[in-house]
């Protein structure tokens, strides 16, 4: 498999604080990846770094393959501000924006992917209600189906399960799924071990430097993550 | 004169009502959409530090060339544009925040604006330019007024999509396009414009007030932000409207009336608002507690 | 010999008598040369046309310092240092009066004056202003802001019109007033003051004709103007035109709609001549009446001050003598109009 974004001994930080240090590494193409590690380790912030929005201080990181690879972003929800007043169907039609940039109106096409991203994930009567009156878990599918209209090649999500609870997190960890069968490159950082060993066939174990990349099951045995836990000092997984 | 004709007359009368009306007007129409997105950014009180930002640059163009309206714009929007960037710059490459470093230079700007006034004219003139002169509006200063307002209504348009989302989710924005900074500067452009426009209708102190008032007031009356930017316009021109009457009509000065309405006007926006007004709030938690005490009884009743 | 040493170096006493006498003469010679060259007596005038007066009167012999210089606002001056240190040093101040310098008995405080006030409005007669200058300067003293300001205290006590100097009867009294403080201080040059003095009243008289005559060719019925600030009373009353204020559009004051719509019903209904503003209003509203009533726009009337030495009004009779221009040229044209 020929690999998709390559790290080469990447730095990544601020002025005044390195969140990550000499990380080297492959994402291959088409791969299922988890990002874990204990709190402060960095996680965020090198999906951030690969999107170009922290400073590479040191390496360099590289995509391969295909020119124009589209790469999707879904944050925290605590990165935007969601008593924006807007509807539902509003914020999940921006997935769209390569396609149909600032002015552009949207097409029956168009509509009919936004209802089917809506109906996806659930949130087929949604549509009207205002981003401000959903709760954490809709919330959290209305980001999903964004990611969905946007039909990217590479999807990058920070911490997509945080505060779900558990049948709406298998509901969407279905969805990554659908798209690692379609081919596309999925990274996701996540808390929740179990759901790595069980989903995810490939695991990067991050702890302000790269502690263990590959097969999920070499890399989260005990004693990477009991060195991962000390390396960042006393956090717990 | 009766009832009716009172809300028309002065203004059928008198050319000057006619002119502050229509100076207002185009004033309304920009500054509310504008104010309604400052809030959105939590930026509500960057429109009053940026007012106080311009002073300078209007100063500047005033002791160049008296009341010319060109020279305080140009004056106006090149100290507004300075202070921004250079705010920008300083939380860029220090570790002082943005809101911060633009405190510190709007209020050395203000500070800077009020000495060269105070040089050349004295009180008055300051008072002039701090107070604004809506009800003495030549045609140079309405041509500014209404030309402004329409680039600032035709950018906002234009910009419309990237500007929400910009508000809403800059990261997303930002994985997007790289149009962010782009239309973040142009955003703070059609603000400093509206501003510089504004000082001539109603004065540094009071432009703020016609911004942020009815844009305040607008989220109690609509949800979407299509429908906030329309009552902020119309509101600013309905408090403008009876701000003129209550000038004429109760002989008050006439920018310090027209806030007042706007003042007037949140105020009942917050009372008796449709969205989340404290009347509407109130009802509902009465209409709750009846619904509440009815189900009680039926299941008592149901018990027995 | 010891003795005949002594003698012969001793002057005699004819010798010793005439030495003392010359030393004595020459020094009385001296005085009046010192005196001649002895320093200009220090006087501070509160504005600028009291300082052209001292100016003229006093000339070369007094050393004048004035306040509110041409073209400031002396209803809302705020006193500096520099001017209590000026104060201090004179001997002499020269000032209006009739509430025109409420930031005045503060100063004199402060500084420390121990000289002689000159009060050149003594023996005028006074003046009330019209009521809607004394709101005027009721907000004049409450814009202020200050609490408990002198400005504040005087602002009741405002409807004395303290404009005496735009009637040149009074300016004369003014100059007598003057010279008599001058000379009062400085008995030495009393007779120099009075000279000087002399000549100016006669300059004085002479426009004070010419603006009667330039006045008279204009038909009584004709001689109306709006002014934007209330300083002509005593102008008005004495060439025989009636000025009509402005009241509201003044300095501090936000003009009110209502404010500038009376004055607009005025001008359509009283059949002004011309409008004109000071050279401290704002001049956009009163350009917006002129607008609207199609009046003509008299320029600019010199009230409260003088204007900068490059401009027709730097001294007090080019101030009379402008404004009496201008109003007989926009009178004229505006009659020839109708």
């Amino acid at each position: 498999m020929s690999s998709v974004i390559e790290l080469d001994e990447i730095c990544l930080g601020w002025r005044d604080k390195m969140a990550v240090r000499d990380l080297s590494g492959r994402f291959l193409r088409g791969s299922l990846t988890a990002v874990v590690g204990p709190n402060g380790a960095g996680k965020s912030t090198l999906l951030r770094g690969i999107m170009g929005w922290v400073s590479l201080l040191a390496g360099r990181i590289r995509f391969c393959g295909r020119s124009g690879d589209d790469v999707a972003f879904m944050p925290q929800q605590g990165d935007f501000d969601a008593s924006f007043p807007i509807t539902t169907r509003e914020f999940v039609a921006m997935g769209a924006w390569r396609r149909v940039g600032p002015w552009r109106g949207f097409s029956f096409r168009e509509r009919d992917r936004l209802e089917e991203a809506l109906a996806a994930v659930g949130l087929a009567d949604f549509g009207r209600r205002p981003l401000a009156t959903l709760s954490g878990g809709q919330l959290q599918r209305a980001l999903f189906a964004r990611l969905m209209l946007h039909d990217a090649d590479i999807y990058m999500l920070d911490e997509p399960f945080s505060a779900l609870d558990r049948a709406t997190t298998e509901d969407l960890m279905a969805l990554l799924e659908a798209w690692h069968a379609q081919g596309k490159t999925v990274i996701a950082v996540l808390h929740d071990l179990d759901l790595v060993r069980k989903h995810f066939p490939q695991t990067l174990l991050l702890a302000g430097q790269g502690v263990a990349w590959g097969p999920t099951e070499d890399v989260l045995t005990p004693e990477n993550l009991h060195l991962a836990r000390h390396l960042c000092a006393g956090d717990y997984l | 004169m009766n009832g009716i004709e009172a809300l028309y007359l002065p203004f059928a009368e008198f050319g000057f009502m006619r002119r502050a009306m229509a100076g207002a007007f185009a004033l309304s129409l920009a500054a509310g959409p504008l104010g309604v997105f400052l809030i959105l950014r939590r930026m509500s009180l960057m429109g009053d530090a940026m007012a106080h930002a311009i002073l300078p640059g209007v100063a500047v163009g005033f002791l160049t060339a008296g009341l010319s309206i060109t020279a305080m714009t140009i004056g106006g929007m090149v100290t507004g544009l300075v202070v921004a960037l250079l705010a920008a710059a300083v939380s860029r490459l220090t570790p002082q925040r943005e809101d911060a470093s633009f405190a510190a230079f709007y209020l050395m700007s203000l500070g800077v604006g009020v000495l060269l006034i105070s040089l050349r004219g004295g009180n008055m003139e300051l008072i002039h330019v701090l107070f604004g002169s809506v009800l003495a509006l030549d045609d140079a200063a309405l041509m500014l007024v209404s030309s402004a307002s329409s680039v600032t209504l035709l950018a906002l348009a234009i910009i419309y999509r990237p500007l929400v989302l910009e508000c809403l989710d800059p990261l997303f924005l930002r994985s997007e396009s790289r149009a962010g900074p782009v239309v973040h500067a142009v955003f703070l452009m059609l603000l400093v414009l509206t501003l510089v426009s504004g000082f001539q209708v109603l004065g540094t102190l009071m432009v703020v007030g016609i911004m942020m008032l009815p844009a305040a007031a607008a989220r109690f009356w609509a949800i979407s932000v299509v429908g906030q930017m329309a009552i902020a316009a119309f509101g600013g021109a309905f408090s403008s409207y009876v701000g003129l009457l209550l000038s004429y009509y109760a002989n008050v000065p006439a920018s310090p009336a027209i806030i007042l309405c706007a003042g007037i006007v949140y105020f009942l926006s917050v009372t008796f608002g449709l969205q989340g007004g404290l009347w509407q709030a109130a009802r509902r938690a009465h209409a709750r507690s009846l619904r509440l005490s009815r189900n009680r009884e039926r299941d008592v009743l149901g018990k027995q | 010999m010891k003795s005949d040493k002594n003698l012969a170096w001793q002057p005699s006493a004819t010798r010793r008598r005439l030495l003392g006498w010359g030393g004595l003469s020459l020094g009385l010679a001296a005085m009046p040369a010192r005196a001649l060259t002895r320093e200009p007596l220090p006087v501070v005038a509160t504005f600028s046309i009291l300082g052209d007066m001292v100016k003229e009167i006093g000339g070369e012999r007094v050393q004048l310092t004035t306040i509110v210089g041409p073209n400031m606002d002396a209803h809302n001056y705020e006193p500096t240092p520099n001017d209590a240190k000026a104060l201090l040093q004179a001997k002499v101040l020269v000032l209006n009066g009739l509430d025109f310098e409420p930031w005045l008995p503060r100063l004199v405080q402060a500084s420390g004056f121990k000289g002689k006030q000159v009060l050149a409005s003594q023996g005028v007669q006074v003046r009330r202003m019209s009521s809607e200058h004394a709101h005027e300067h009721h907000a004049h003293g409450k814009s202020e802001g200050k609490p408990g300001s002198a400005k504040e205290a005087n602002g009741a006590r405002g409807d004395v019109d303290p404009h005496a100097w735009q009637d040149l009867s009074n300016g004369k009294i003014y100059v007598q007033n003057i010279t008599e403080g001058l000379s009062k201080a400085d008995p030495r040059n009393a007779a120099y003051y009075e000279t000087r003095a002399n000549g100016y009243l006669t300059r004085m008289k002479t426009l004070d004709t010419e603006v009667r005559a330039a006045i008279a060719s204009i038909p009584p019925e004709k001689r109306r103007v709006i002014s934007s600030h209330d300083a002509f009373g005593y102008f008005g009353a004495a060439y025989g035109i009636e000025f009509i204020p402005i009241s509201g559009l003044s300095n501090e004051a936000e003009a009110s709609a209502r404010d500038l719509a009376a004055i607009i019903q005025a001008a359509r209904e009283a059949d002004v001549g011309g409008i004109f503003i000071e050279n401290m209003g704002n001049p956009a509203l009163a350009q917006q009446v002129a607008r609207e009533t199609g009046i003509l726009m008299g320029g600019t009337l010199y009230a409260d001050a003088l204007s900068p030495p490059d401009q027709p009004a730097a001294t007090y009779l080019g101030m009379l003598s402008w404004n009496a221009g201008r109003l007989v040229y926009v009178l004229k044209q505006s009659t020839a109009a109708n």
